[in-house]
């Protein structure tokens, strides 16, 4: 691969690229699902090609190919060079990059048994136990279960003399029940809506998920959904489940923070943030509570790599400290932008797609307010919420509005009856303000999405974000009710 | 990148490869692409990237045991390997007695729909085409940011049941977002199959002149409005209510709001929403990812739940015809609409502004998502464009506002529908006029 590589150098150096990278990526999956006790797929896929990113005139050029050919290598980086001159004709501006040291390494990701090598029957024998006993649920209409599997594996090279090889797995799984009743459907997940859980590693993660052992309990929820009353309209204190903590970190703080964002690189398509980059040091981002990280070094979790696609070492930062903003994630162009070097958080999806500021982990810290049991405990009255259903943000990141799948009223420090379609909305850092609890190490876990969308053209990350229940006050609930 | 002839070379071959591992009956979907984007922002050009691929994605299918495998190694040697992997994977995988078999063999032809001018559309074009869009930002002190995309793709399809279907399409899409003083933002976007239709300074002017007068907006409270919807914002809710309620799947699974309501009224009269892969102006495909001839099917008829579109697999299970809509195996989501239309009616998008005392003008709308599929009751937020209208008369801009807002409640409130229509999206995309609602809920406000 190495001389691979250094084709494609040679060739963008020789056509005048003042930079250039290459990235050669080969990834396999594997796809698995059943619904109602039939299997709806089951599918595999090989991805193999390289992408080559340039400097040349100051300004970016990128072109990807699937034939890995020393004589695409040659026409492929001449192309990204020529794409880079055409860029630089409109409003170009030197590119400058962090400092960066080259770095000459390997990397792989945890994995305990492979899952490529566990029987498809063996993969389809959990999904239809899980689905068997979600269906033994009367009222259940329908029963979703899918698995899965990633194995990629990446090489790259940079004119400033990095090489750098890297390979890891990941496994996913989930399963939903459902319960359908006059114009209305209410769904349960577990361990998680969109995709269930992710993780970097093997076929030992989809095992400890225990999908049969949890099958029962949320189908049973589903249908007690059902004939549950609507989640009312009001404001009140709000607790939000691990889960849903994820996508709220992911929704209000990841994506406002990432520096490309910030300096108005996405403001056509995903938007800007409500973030400036003065703001380092000094904007209040939430109550002295809200500790936010950016960690590429979690073992087991999506957002984890030993280089970022630009070959910066994997880091651990905070985003935001004792409620404080502290940090963004960066590229080596946008932190040096702002007088920074790279946070190391600039990811592609394959080889086909340029690197963009992405998320690792971003998480937040865990509190000191114990279990979820005692949280509840200490809450006179509000609601707890569970699992996201669906989500909405404005181009800011300012005005979000979520909706879980089930939520439970709090009345006395104890969990009361059953609320459907609850939701709830706010304005971020009011709503990051508000938090005056979050559970301890204890109830914190970290919680896998793979379906991160960014970019055009569309980019899909694996990230991942770290939470444990916490608590917020005042929050709007039950919109337009 | 690989021509109409060379992808129904590769889909045969595969199928062939298929049926030598062992499938009874095989599929082979070649999906060729080659992608170009020109992106800007700050007034500049800051990503611009290029790529090609071509994959072959086989279905082999042994007694109604199905296996699905895909690649884009497609030499001799990578195409039999998947091919191997998609029989192996049919012999593990449990029967579906529901399964009917591939569809029939169809190998009528398909028109590419290729623009040779688009085809030519290189990164210099398409920079100059980037730097006028971004001129009249510039002129008037405020930032641009956008793209100009060139997609050529080749798509395949071969079965060992007959079908020999292929397609070539080109399309070319271009945004700008103009971010003015004060606040002030403004939008415009193009697609279609011909670069010829590409006005890139024009679509510079409009999102220049949006964003000028945009500036300085006013709070206003949330509430029910009526509201003149331009055609992004037509797109987003003519989309979901097409994808979330108009699959024989849905319906048939009680998720949709045709399920137990075919043939009742479920939105204004004013409306009919069609799939037509088949109109001249198209950018989709006209077969679907099957290799069956796609169908004009109208999903909402004058107000009224018309039909959903289905694929071979619903079609055999519920004894209705193939509309040709499958997705691409292996498929959870059951059969699609993807290109979707809204019947023009006969206003001007004027005329409908001119008869609302007060009301609210969206150009388009962010981040919509889906809070109650049955009801298709929706949650976004207004952006880059959101203005007051008063007396007739688009006065004042207003700061963005969130909206959550049964889809086809509000489309019961129609009262008028322009005759001007707009392509908008990617792919399929939408075709839609601006339409006037008299009830559209804002449920919060940015402050």
């Amino acid at each position: 691969m190495r001389s691979f590589t250094q084709e494609c150098l040679d060739a963008a150096t020789a056509a005048g690229a003042t930079y250039a990278d290459v990235r050669v990526t080969d990834s396999r999956t594997q796809a698995l699902s059943v619904r109602n006790g039939v299997v709806e797929g089951v599918s595999s896929g090989s991805s193999f090609g390289f992408g080559v990113r340039v400097v040349a005139d100051g300004a970016w050029g990128f072109s990807a190919s699937s034939e890995v050919t020393s004589e695409s290598a040659v026409r492929v980086a001449r192309q990204a060079v020529a794409i880079a001159r055409a860029s630089a004709t409109v409003g170009a501006r030197p590119i400058i990059l962090s400092p960066l040291e080259a770095h000459t390494d390997r990397w792989s990701g945890p994995c305990g048994t492979d899952p490529f090598t566990v029987s498809t029957d063996d993969k389809l024998a959990v999904l239809f136990d899980a689905d068997a006993a979600m269906r033994a649920q009367d009222g259940i209409a329908i029963a979703t279960g899918g698995m899965s599997f990633l194995h990629e594996r990446t090489t790259l090279a940079s004119s400033e003399g990095s090489f750098i090889e890297q390979e890891w797995t990941e496994s996913s799984a989930g399963i939903a029940a459902y319960a359908i009743g006059d114009g209305d459907v209410v769904t349960r997940s577990y361990p998680n809506s969109h995709g269930g859980g992710c993780f970097q590693g093997g076929w030992e993660t989809i095992v400890a998920l225990d999908l049969a052992g949890n099958a029962p309990r949320i189908a049973e929820q589903a249908v007690q959904l059902l004939a549950a009353p609507l989640c009312p309209g009001g404001t009140t204190t709000l607790i939000l489940d691990g889960s849903q903590l994820a996508l709220q970190v992911h929704e209000s703080v990841g994506h406002p923070t990432e520096l490309d964002r910030v300096l108005g690189d996405e403001a056509a398509f995903a938007g800007t943030s409500w973030v400036k980059p003065g703001d380092l040091g000094t904007l209040r981002y939430g109550s002295p509570i809200v500790n936010i990280t950016a960690d590429a070094t979690v073992p087991g979790s999506l957002g984890s790599f030993g280089y970022d696609d630009e070959g910066v070492p994997a880091r651990r930062e905070h985003l935001v400290r004792d409620g404080v903003l502290a940090g963004f994630l960066s590229s080596r162009e946008s932190a040096a932008a702002i007088g920074l070097g790279s946070s190391g958080a600039m990811r592609a999806d394959g080889w086909a797609r340029t690197p963009l500021v992405r998320m690792t982990t971003v998480s937040l810290e865990p509190g000191t307010a114990g279990t979820l049991d005692e949280l509840i405990a200490d809450t006179t009255s509000g609601v707890y919420m569970e699992t996201n259903d669906s989500w909405s943000i404005d181009d800011k990141r300012l005005n979000f509005q979520f909706g879980c799948e089930i939520g439970w009223e709090i009345k006395g420090g104890k969990r009361g009856r059953m609320l459907r379609n609850p939701d709830y909305t706010g304005i971020t850092p009011a709503f990051w303000g508000s938090c005056d609890a979050v559970c301890s190490p204890s109830e914190w876990r970290v919680w896998g999405l793979d379906n991160c969308g960014k970019g055009e053209p569309m980019q899909v990350a694996h990230v991942a974000h770290g939470a444990a229940p916490a608590r917020f006050r005042n929050v709007r609930i039950g919109v337009g009710r | 990148m690989i021509d109409s002839t060379r992808g129904r070379a590769l889909a045969t071959e595969a199928v062939a490869f298929a049926l030598a591992a062992g499938a009874e009956q095989a599929e082979a979907l070649v999906s060729a692409t080659d992608h170009a984007l020109t992106r800007f922002a700050g007034n500049r050009i800051h990503q611009n990237v290029q790529s090609e691929d071509a994959e072959v994605s086989v279905r082999a299918v042994i007694g109604t045991r199905i296996g699905v495998a895909a690649t884009n190694r497609v030499d001799p040697q990578g195409l039999e390997a998947c091919c191997i992997a998609a029989a192996e994977a049919a012999r593990l995988a449990p029967e579906d007695p529901a399964f009917p078999g591939l569809p029939a063999g169809c190998n009528g032809e398909h028109a590419d729909r290729v623009s040779a001018s688009t085809l030519a559309f290189d990164a210099d074009q398409r920079a100059r085409a980037a730097g006028a869009m971004i001129a009249a930002s510039a002129e008037a002190g405020a930032i641009a940011a956008g793209g100009v995309s060139r997609d050529h793709s080749v798509t395949a399809i071969a079965n060992s049941l007959g079908t020999d279907v292929a397609m070539a399409r080109t399309t070319v899409r271009a945004t700008v977002l103009s971010t003015g003083a004060e606040g002030g933002t403004g939008w415009a976007s193009f697609s279609g199959r011909e670069v010829a239709g590409l006005d890139a300074a024009a679509l510079g002017a409009i999102a220049a002149d949006t964003a000028r007068r945009s500036a300085g907006p006013i709070e206003l409270d949330a509430g029910t409005y009526t509201v003149v919807l331009a055609p992004e914002a037509v797109a987003e809710i003519a989309q979901f209510v097409a994808w979330y309620g108009c699959s024989i799947k849905a319906v048939e699974e009680g998720r949709s709001f045709m399920s137990g309501r075919l043939g009742q009224r479920v939105t204004s009269p004013m409306i009919t929403l069609v799939d037509d892969a088949l109109r001249a102006s198209a950018c989709g495909l006209t077969f679907d990812y099957e290799g069956q001839p796609k169908t004009r099917v109208t999903l909402i008829d004058a107000g009224v739940a018309g039909s959903p579109v289905t694929d071979s697999y619903w079609a055999a299970r519920t004894g209705r015809p193939n509309t040709g809509h499958a997705l691409p195996a292996p498929n959870s989501q059951g059969p699609l609409p993807l290109d979707v239309a809204l019947e023009p009616g006969d206003a001007e998008a004027s005329g409908l502004i001119a008869s609302v005392k007060r009301g609210i003008y969206v150009t388009r709308f962010h981040y919509v998502n889906i809070e109650d599929p049955t009801r298709v009751t929706l949650t976004g937020m207004t952006r880059n464009g959101t203005f007051l209208i008063e007396n007739g008369e688009v006065t004042r801009p207003v700061k963005d506002l969130r909206f959550t807002q049964p889809a086809l409640e509000a489309l019961d409130t129609t009262l008028g529908v322009s005759a001007f229509r707009q392509l908008v999206g990617e792919d399929g995309g939408a075709l839609v006029p601006f339409l006037l609602l008299e009830r559209f809920t804002f449920t919060g406000r940015t402050s």
